[in-house]
C-alpha cells in the first residue's frame, strides 16, 4: 500500500526546497498573528518624557488622539540618581541648580504638550517628577494600559544609540503595550 | 530485442519508477539513467547535443533568473495582497479572483514559483474567514495547471512542445488560449458547486475579514522600488518579445536569456546570488530525460511503438482524441515532464504518415490538464498540498482524487473537443 502522504512530502521537499522557507520569511510581516489581531481596551495612557525625547512628531498625538476616552497624564521626569551623583561629587549648590535647570525646562516641553492636547480634546494632566527614571516608570505603567515613550528616552547627550539602552530595559521589562516614536 | 534495446528500456523504466515514487531525488535518477545510457554507448557522446533540447533548457534557465530577480524585489508578495484586498472578504471573490490571478500568472511565470507565492497569502486568508481552505486550495492548483496550459511558456512540457515543434508563442496562445480560458471557468464551477455550501461567511465575518484585509498595504510588500519596476518593465518587455519572437525569428530561449541579462545589467543584482538560486536540479533531470528518451530513440523503440500506434489510429481525429487522452491519464499518475519527454519523439515519428500538427495541442492539453487528474499528477499540486500539510491543512491523496478527476475528465473533455472541431472535422 502506497502511503500518499509521505510521497507528496518527499515529492514538495524536493521541488520545493528551501524556497518555502524564504517566502515565508518575507510573509511574516504581513500576516497578524492572533495575538496582534487583539486590540487592547486604551484607558489611561502614560507620556513619559525627558530633557533627551527630543520633539513629539505630529504623528504621535495623531495615535494617543485616537483613544479620546483615555486619561493621559504627561510626566517629566528628572533622574533623581543622576542628581544624587552631581550632589555627591559637585556639591549641594550644584545638584539644586541642576534641579531647578530640569524643572524649567521641564516646565516649558510640558507647556508645548499641553496645548497640543488641549486642542485635541484630551483628557489629560502634567506632572514634574523627581524619581529614578526607569523604577518610576516600570511601577506607573502597571497601573497604566499603555506607555508612550521618545527611543531617546533615558539616552546620553550624543545618542550614540538609536535606541537609548532605557528604552530597551523599559519595554523588555514591563507587559504593557508601548509605543516608542 | 537486443542487449541495447533492454538496456534502453529497462533504465527508462527504472528512473519512471523512481520519479513516481520519489524513492530517490528525480533529478538523481535522471543523471543515473543518463549515465547508464551514455556508458553503455546507447547514446554516442557526439549525438548528445542533439538530444539534450537547449531551447528548453535555456528558456527555463533564462526565465528561471528573471523571476529569481524579480522576487527579492517584492514583486509577488505585491500581487498575493493586491489581490487579497481586491476579494475584500468576499469568500467566492476569494475563490475567483485567485483562481484567475493564480492562472494568469501561471500562463507567464512557471507555476511552482506562482503557486509557492500566492499559497501563504490563500492560506492566511481563508484561516481569518474561518471556512474550510481545501476548496480554494484545489481552485488554486487547478488554475495554475489550467493557466500553465495556455502559453508557450505557462508549463515545461509546452516549453518543450514548443521547442521541438517548432512552435510559436502566439500560436499557442490561439491554439491553448481558448481551452484554457474555458476550462477554467468550468473548474472554478465545478469547486464552487462541490463546496459551496462550505465558503459561506456571515455578513459580520465579513465586515471583519474586510478590515484585516484592508489594514495590509501592498506597497509594504515591495523591498526594492527600483528593482520592482525595473522587474515589471523587464517582464512586460519579455512577454511583448514572445509575441513577436517569430516575426524576428528568434527563438523564445533567445528572449528568455536576452531578458535576464538585461535584468541583470540594469538591476546591478549579483550575478552569483542570481545563478545560485537557478533550479539547477531542474535543469539536469531534464538534461537526463532527454537522453534516456534519446536511448529509446537511438534503438528504434520510438520508431516501432510510432508505427504500431498509427496502424492503430485511422484519421487525425481519432490521434487527437487518443493523444490527449492517454497522455492526461499518464500524466496523473506520472510526472508530465518525462510523459511529454516521451511522447515528442513519438509523435516526431508518427509525422511521416499523418498531419501531427494538431497532435502537439492534443499532447500538450493532456500532459498540462492530466496534471489535475491526481493529488501527484504536477508539481503545483505537491507543492500546494506541502504547504498546507505545513500549516496544519491536510488535503488527503483521496480527497483530491474525487474533485481532481472530475475537473481533469471534464477540462480535458471540452479541451479535445475544441481541438476536434477545429482540426477533426
Amino acid at each position: 500500500m502506497v502511503n500518499f502522504s509521505e510521497l507528496i512530502l518527499r515529492k514538495f521537499r524536493n521541488i520545493a526546497g528551501s524556497r518555502y522557507e524564504e517566502i515565508m520569511k518575507a510573509y511574516q510581516e504581513f500576516f497578524l498573528t492572533e495575538e496582534e489581531l487583539q486590540i487592547p481596551t486604551i484607558n489611561s495612557i502614560l507620556f513619559a518624557i525627558d530633557r533627551f525625547s527630543g520633539k513629539i512628531p505630529d504623528e504621535v498625538f495623531d495615535v494617543v488622539s485616537a483613544y479620546p476616552g483615555a486619561k493621559v497624564e504627561v510626566v517629566y521626569l528628572i533622574d533623581s540618581v543622576l542628581c544624587g551623583l552631581i550632589r555627591e561629587t559637585l556639591g549641594e549648590d550644584e545638584a539644586r541648580k541642576f534641579r531647578e535647570k530640569e524643572e524649567a525646562l521641564g516646565r516649558e516641553i510640558l507647556k508645548k504638550i499641553e496645548s497640543t492636547l488641549s486642542e485635541l480634546g484630551m483628557n489629560f494632566t502634567m506632572a514634574i517628577i523627581f524619581d529614578d527614571k526607569v523604577e518610576f516608570i516600570e511601577n506607573e505603567t502597571e497601573s497604566r494600559d499603555l506607555l508612550v515613550i521618545s527611543r531617546h528616552f533615558g539616552s546620553e547627550s550624543v545618542k550614540t544609540h538609536k535606541v537609548s539602552p532605557v528604552v530597551f530595559r523599559i519595554v523588555q521589562g514591563i507587559k504593557k503595550p508601548v509605543i516608542v516614536y | 530485442m537486443n542487449t541495447q534495446e533492454v538496456i534502453a528500456l529497462a533504465v527508462f523504466l527504472g528512473v519512471y519508477a523512481f520519479i513516481i515514487t520519489e524513492k530517490i531525488h528525480r533529478t538523481v535518477a535522471a543523471m543515473v539513467g543518463a549515465s547508464v545510457v551514455l556508458l553503455v554507448g546507447i547514446v554516442p557522446w557526439e549525438k548528445v547535443p542533439e538530444y539534450l533540447d537547449l531551447g528548453t533548457i535555456l528558456l527555463l534557465a533564462g526565465m528561471m533568473v528573471v523571476v529569481n530577480v524579480a522576487r527579492e524585489s517584492g514583486l509577488f508578495e505585491y500581487i498575493a495582497i493586491k489581490t487579497a484586498k481586491l476579494s475584500k472578504g468576499n469568500p467566492m471573490k476569494v475563490l475567483l479572483l485567485f483562481s484567475v490571478v493564480t492562472a494568469l500568472v501561471s500562463a507567464f511565470l512557471d507555476n511552482v514559483t506562482t503557486v509557492l507565492l500566492l499559497t501563504p497569502m490563500l492560506l492566511y486568508i481563508t484561516k481569518k474567514m474561518n471556512v474550510n481552505p481545501v476548496p480554494f486550495l484545489l481552485s488554486e492548483i487547478f488554475a495554475s495547471n489550467i493557466g500553465g496550459t495556455a502559453t508557450l511558456i505557462g508549463d515545461p512540457p509546452n516549453i518543450m512542445i514548443g521547442s521541438a515543434a517548432k512552435l510559436s508563442f502566439n500560436e499557442f496562445l490561439l491554439n491553448m488560449g481558448p481551452i484554457a480560458l474555458a476550462d477554467l471557468f468550468i473548474t472554478v464551477a465545478i469547486v464552487y458547486l462541490a463546496y459551496r455550501s462550505a465558503i459561506r461567511i456571515n455578513s459580520s465575518r465579513r465586515a471583519e475579514i474586510e478590515m484585516l484585509i484592508v489594514e495590509m498595504d501592498e506597497n509594504d510588500a515591495i523591498r526594492d522600488r527600483e528593482l520592482f519596476k525595473k522587474s515589471l518593465v523587464t517582464i512586460l518587455a519579455i512577454v511583448v518579445g514572445f509575441f513577436f519572437h517569430d516575426q524576428l525569428g528568434l527563438e523564445p530561449a533567445v528572449i528568455a536569456l536576452t531578458g535576464a541579462s538585461a535584468l541583470l545589467l540594469w538591476s546591478g543584482a549579483s550575478p552569483e546570488e542570481a545563478l545560485e538560486k537557478v533550479e539547477w536540479a531542474t535543469l539536469f533531470f531534464f538534461g537526463g530525460l532527454f537522453l534516456i528518451v534519446g536511448a529509446l530513440v537511438e534503438t528504434g523503440f520510438i520508431d516501432l511503438l510510432a508505427q504500431r500506434i498509427v496502424s492503430l489510429i485511422h484519421s487525425e481525429a481519432q490521434a487527437i482524441f487518443v493523444i490527449s487522452w492517454f497522455s492526461a491519464i499518464s500524466s496523473a499518475v506520472v510526472d508530465n515532464i518525462p510523459l511529454t519527454a516521451t511522447m515528442i519523439p513519438l509523435i516526431k515519428a508518427m509525422g511521416s504518415s499523418m498531419n501531427t500538427y494538431p497532435l502537439w495541442w492534443a499532447l500538450s492539453l493532456g500532459a498540462c490538464l492530466g496534471g489535475n487528474g491526481t493529488a501527484i499528477g504536477a508539481s503545483a499540486n505537491v507543492v500546494v498540498i506541502g504547504i498546507a500539510h505545513r500549516e496544519g491543512v491536510r488535503i488527503t491523496f483521496g480527497e483530491f482524487l474525487k474533485v481532481g478527476a472530475v475537473i481533469m475528465f471534464s477540462t480535458v473533455a471540452v479541451g479535445s473537443l475544441m481541438l476536434w472541431v477545429r482540426y477533426g472535422l
